[in-house]
């Protein structure tokens, strides 16, 4: 017979008042790990889409509108290039890559076509180097991710690098990179030559099909778009690749406020919907810890105090039998250990399985046990339990042993 | 030996003090059998309390072999109380859910006996006392005799040089009356000191020494060689 036998013995004897004790905690813990596993996932698919998606964030003039964007239209206003070379001097942490555009009309071949200048990675990188020295003499923690879609160098070398990342590494200023309905259209080739206001422009690549309107673009050096259609340092778009949780939190309004004459949006809308739901599952996730701390503890040092109150004549002939307060205190200490971690395991168990046959339903991710979260939930549940019966425990700690010879 | 000096218990109730119980002096020898009796509310219960550790006096000291018991921490006087003094209480006190056996290795898992040997000594307790086919049973499951049985070994199993009694027989029939009672004998003649509190003359009359209390007082003293003795004690 010990300390842990008497707790043993004393839970197997009343089950259902163990099974109601601890039902709170255990529904806590459930609901809160059910709800994190599908926020966890879910926040892991939004980030995955956003690495899909390339650039995260747009700089665009400030009348124009997404649409703009997206049509390529270039009625929408210009900006400075030199914006490019101010989001690297001021050391933004979560900026990747950044790469601006602008985009002009013309027809080639009779047909009509948007042509798209862009800045290779090569000339991006020498405004980058500027980065580095900024961040040397202000340094700041990026603590950035590694799940934006950041390309090397040598990821950017073919022409169809374009698709993927949104950018090319090397870029001369007479070569031109078609989308493949405009090649198609076109009949052209690599290699073929092509006029663009009257300019000899050779063909170094042809992108595979995209179902995007980059397949009707044509893409050519920013600086001979800008020389050819008069459009001095200027582009229509800025696309950056931000960190995935930088690009949602606070990068887009330390854009803003570094470019107050631009619009700096994000490419939230295609995951609004989940996003939304997770903003919503996260607050959701910490009022169930709330609730299982506040609910579960106070329904626990409850029970435990009914308990004390109970076996007062068991403490005192104990005590009478030589058991310590520090012993008493133990024994109660004890079953409230025993009762969070049970509860807590099992509430993990149940909120995990729940997580793995709802999550597919309610957020449409699947779900995949998270050990760390489970662990770390069956702990907070064991030290909720421990808190609410400390102040109990101690009472029967201090209880007057003489009670051993009332009659009750 | 346990020695009172200058005991007074005193308890605060709507401003007023009253005293529970208050002696000057007395002794109880190594190997004694002594019974406290008195009415109700005479303080008996206070005084048992007290010598067992259990009840702090307001003024005075209790000495067991020398140890002044509340000069010592709550805890010290647990593991004294463990080592040295063994508890019969009037309705067993029991713990409900364990059975005969565990009940009666409650206190050597105080100590630092084995698990082995608690189990061993628990068995051989309740067997002499005729209990070894009851090991197993909870004490629902025991007549009241049998259960008070259970209590003794309980009590015995440490080996205690002092048995504190408060009403031992009060819940019980005569037959298992008279079993008790056979036990504190034994007790008795195996050397140890026994202090029982009881309302019942005839168990009185087993003691050889016999203190009546009245309104906290202990106002006689008899041997069970003599009738009486003048007053012992005066607060």
């Amino acid at each position: 017979m010990n300390l842990r036998s008497i707790i043993w013995h004393e839970l197997k004897s009343r089950p259902a008042g163990v099974a109601f004790n601890s039902l709170t905690i255990f529904l806590g813990v459930a609901a809160l790990v059910a709800i994190r596993h599908v926020t966890v996932h879910s926040e892991q698919a939004v980030s995955k889409q956003l690495t899909n998606l390339g650039a995260n964030i747009l700089v665009l003039p400030k009348e124009a509108t997404l649409q703009d964007y997206y049509a390529a239209d270039q009625n929408g206003g210009t900006l400075p290039e030199e914006y490019v070379a101010e989001i690297f001097l001021s050391g933004l942490s979560g900026v990747e890559q950044v790469s601006p555009r602008l985009n002009v009309s013309t027809e080639l071949g009779g047909h009509p076509v948007a042509v798209t200048g862009i800045l290779p990675q090569s000339e991006v990188d020498s405004l980058a180097a500027w980065q580095a020295t900024t961040m040397f003499m202000n340094a700041a923690d990026t603590g950035c991710c590694t799940k934006a879609n950041v390309a090397t160098s040598d990821d950017l070398k073919a022409p169809e690098a374009l698709v993927k990342h949104r950018a090319i590494q090397d870029l001369d200023k007479t070569a031109l990179v078609l989308g493949a309905d405009i090649a198609q259209k076109l009949n052209c080739q690599v290699n073929d030559r092509l006029k663009l206001q009257d300019e000899d422009f050779t063909v170094i690549g042809v992108l595979p099909v995209t179902g995007t309107v980059d397949d009707g673009r044509v893409f050519a050096h920013l600086h001979s778009i800008q020389r050819l259609w008069e459009k001095d340092s200027t582009c229509n778009a800025i696309e950056i690749v931000g960190c995935c949780e930088d690009a949602a939190g606070s990068l887009v309004p330390q854009l803003r406020e570094l470019l107050p004459e631009a619009k700096v949006v994000t490419i939230s809308q295609v995951v609004e919907t989940q996003v939304g739901v997770n903003e919503l599952m996260a607050k959701t996730s910490w009022i169930v810890l709330a609730v299982m701390i506040l609910v579960g503890g106070a329904g626990l040092a409850g029970s435990i105090a009914s308990n004390v109150r109970e076996r007062r004549r068991e403490i005192g002939t104990l005590m009478a039998l030589g058991a310590t307060p520090g012993f008493i205190q133990k024994l109660f200490l004890g079953k409230a250990f025993i009762l969070g971690l049970c509860a807590g395991s099992i509430g993990c168990l149940v909120g995990v399985s729940a997580a793995i046959i709802a999550g597919p339903v309610w957020a449409g991710v699947a779900i995949t046990p998270l050990v760390g979260t489970s662990l770390l939930a069956i702990f907070a549940a064991t030290v909720v339990a421990l808190v609410a019966a400390w102040w109990p425990a101690h009472g029967a700690a201090r209880l007057d042993p003489c009670i051993c010879f009332r009659e009750v | 030996m346990i020695q009172l000096e200058a005991i007074r218990k005193d308890y605060q109730r709507r401003g007023q003090i009253l005293t529970a119980f208050a002696c000057e002096s007395q002794q109880i020898e190594d190997g004694e059998y002594v019974a406290i009796v008195g009415p109700s509310g005479s303080g008996k219960t206070t005084l048992l309390s007290m010598l067992g550790g259990m009840l702090s006096p307001t003024t005075g000291r209790v000495l067991v072999d020398g140890i002044s018991l509340y000069e010592h921490s709550v805890a010290e006087r647990s593991a004294i109380r463990g080592q040295k003094m063994g508890f019969v209480f009037q309705s067993f006190n029991l713990i409900p859910y364990l059975s005969a056996l565990q009940n009666v290795q409650v206190p050597l898992s105080f100590t630092t006996t084995s698990a082995s040997e608690q189990l061993e000594r628990a068995t051989e307790m309740l067997t002499q006392l005729g209990l070894a086919e009851r090991l197993h049973h909870k004490p629902s499951e025991l007549s009241v005799g049998q259960q008070q049985r259970v209590a003794l070994a309980r009590t015995l199993v440490n080996d205690p040089q002092i048995i504190l009694a408060d009403e031992p027989t009060g819940n019980l029939d005569p037959t298992s009356r008279e079993v008790v009672l056979e036990i504190f004998e034994q007790c008795h003649q195996q050397g140890r000191t026994l202090v029982v509190v009881t309302h019942d003359p005839s168990v009185a009359q087993r003691a050889t020494r016999r203190l009546t209390l009245v309104d906290g007082m202990l106002v006689r003293a008899e041997d069970a060689s003599s009738n009486a003795s003048p007053q012992v004690a005066a607060a």
